[in-house]
């Protein structure tokens, strides 16, 4: 049964991403998240649950230093993302991989291209980008499916684009906002299967959803959000608290 | 870097044709600027030939009494051959005086023999090394005793680069309204352009685009703009070159001023750089104020 995350011990080494005491209150003065503290080891799966406006979205901007936190410490590999040179920024984002709910595809590229942009506006040098995206490709099953548009894949595929895409700098922190959010329980299932293969790859999965039937049948460690507050840190949790 | 230099080239030129309609008009109005540009520095080329040559025409002629010896002649040559503002000192005598008038005007050359005595003054002509020692040396001349008179052309010069200031002046004032008109149509062009690609950017800071990546396509963009108005202005100069030439060597024809040599690589290159360089600089704003996350 569920059972509270042990607090760190020094034997874990360095978390994958860590927050400490982080607040966050926005200009017009409403507060997205209240001295939020987490800690994620690497190969963790964490599910990030929580009611709309709990603070599931802003926790992920801060990860990804779309926004800066306005107390405490956001730390993604050991390194405090407020004190991350601007032209490092970039750097810390391949080593993030994120999908959303609405897939963010190129609607005039092909599955092959909306992937292989990830690596061309990196500067990565050609010869590398077409083994790169076929071995991607391999990974989430759309071999077939390269040489079509978004408009002519059914939304789990994708959605299995845009992870390909997240994949291609070989990414150890993979986040997913809602990504089955906007699709039917048996193609959710399809793509949460690929997340775990993902996870078994060693790559850290935090993944935020409303999803109640995959989080109470997987039993990962969930953390719950509430107000912009940590309310639970369980492992082998259900959606819904227990107790 | 070559894959950074390839990709923004692509983009810029994928850009610049996405909205072809808004890159089209910038294009024009770059073309009207650089034509505007190119008119008047040819214009001031010119005008600057002519106070050129009307400046190393500028000689002070003094007259001298009838009165002077040889030897106040002598005594003003080597005196003014001293100076430093003068660089030639020719002297010319009565009698020569009289021949040169004779030459140039040979039907009244008769009347002036039947004179009892040579009515034209002997002269000095001295050639100044700057237009602006006029007053200087017709000073010192007309101290001369033996000095009659110092003919007073500076006017004429001073006139002269009293018109050109106020041609330059004007021509500058308005090339700087069209130029910012221009520039500030640039910097819309661009902001479309990167609205255009918002949902791109956004990918492209996703998966860790830097910040090179992101703008410099947009910047080429608006140097695109530049060269293909610079290109289709120099061409338009290229197409009016001959029928241009020949009607200042018309308009210029006392002066040894060769008309097609300015319509050349000078103005070429300033209409280059001047329209990628607005182009740059109105996409690099323009990349400034919306990209500035």
């Amino acid at each position: 049964m569920a059972r509270p995350r042990p607090t760190d011990s020094a034997a874990d080494g360095i978390p994958v991403l860590a927050l400490r005491g982080v607040t966050k209150t926005y200009a017009n003065g409403k507060s997205a998240l209240r001295d939020v503290n987490l800690s994620v080891p690497e190969g963790d799966f964490v599910f990030l649950v929580g009611p709309s406006g709990a603070g599931k979205s802003t926790l992920i901007r801060l990860l990804i230093r779309e926004e800066l936190a306005t107390r405490g410490k956001v730390m993604l590999d050991g390194r405090d993302l407020a004190r991350l040179k601007r032209r490092d920024v970039p750097k810390i984002r391949r080593r993030i991989g994120i999908v959303f709910q609405d897939f963010k595809l190129l609607p005039n590229k092909s599955v092959r291209d909306n992937v292989a942009f990830a690596l061309e506006v990196t500067g990565t040098p050609r010869s590398r980008i077409g083994p790169s995206v076929d071995r991607v490709l391999r990974v989430v099953g759309l071999s077939g499916q390269a040489d079509q548009r978004p408009a002519e894949l059914s939304g789990g595929e994708q959605q299995r684009t845009a992870i390909a895409r997240a994949l291609v700098h070989d990414p150890h922190l993979f986040i997913a906002d809602e990504p089955t959010g906007n699709l039917d329980p048996l193609i959710s299932w399809e793509i949460i299967q690929l997340l775990l293969r993902i996870n078994e790859m060693g790559v850290t999965v935090l993944m935020a959803t409303h999803n109640a039937e995959v989080v109470t049948a997987l039993r990962k460690r969930v953390v719950g959000l509430e107000d912009g507050r940590v309310v639970r840190d369980e492992v082998g949790a259900a959606y819904h608290r227990e107790d | 870097m070559i894959a950074f230099v390839a990709f923004s080239l692509k983009r810029a030129w994928q850009g610049f044709w996405r909205n072809s309609l808004m890159s089209l008009a910038a294009t024009a109005s770059m073309v009207l600027m650089l034509t505007l540009l190119s008119g008047l520095v040819i214009l001031l080329a010119g005008l600057d030939a002519t106070l050129k040559y009307v400046e190393s025409e500028v000689e002070v002629v003094a007259y001298l009494k009838d009165s002077a010896t040889a030897q106040d002649v002598a005594q003003l040559t080597t005196d003014l051959k001293a100076m430093p503002q003068v660089t030639t000192v020719a002297y010319i005598s009565k009698d020569q005086a009289l021949k040169n008038f004779q030459e140039r005007q040979p039907e009244v050359a008769k009347l002036v023999d039947s004179l009892p005595s040579n009515p034209l003054p002997a002269s000095f002509e001295i050639s100044l090394r700057d237009p602006g020692d006029y007053i200087d040396v017709a000073t010192y001349l007309r101290g001369q005793g033996a000095v009659d008179s110092v003919q007073d052309i500076k006017k004429t010069v001073s006139q002269m680069i009293s018109v050109i200031n106020v041609l330059r002046t004007g021509g500058i004032a308005v090339l700087a309204i069209v130029g910012l008109t221009v520039l500030f149509i640039i910097v819309n062009t661009i902001r479309l352009a990167v609205v255009a690609r918002a949902e791109e950017i956004e990918i492209m800071r996703l998966v860790g685009a830097s910040d090179a990546f992101i703008r410099w396509p947009f910047i080429f963009e608006g140097a695109l703009v530049g060269f293909f108005g610079a290109a289709i202005t120099i061409g338009l100069l290229l197409l009016v070159q001959a029928p241009l030439a020949s009607l200042l060597s018309d308009f210029f024809n006392v002066l040894p001023v060769q008309a097609s040599a300015m319509v050349g690589q000078n103005v070429a290159l300033i209409v280059m750089a001047t329209g990628v360089g607005i182009g740059v600089v109105g996409s690099y704003v323009s990349v400034r104020s919306y990209l500035a996350r």
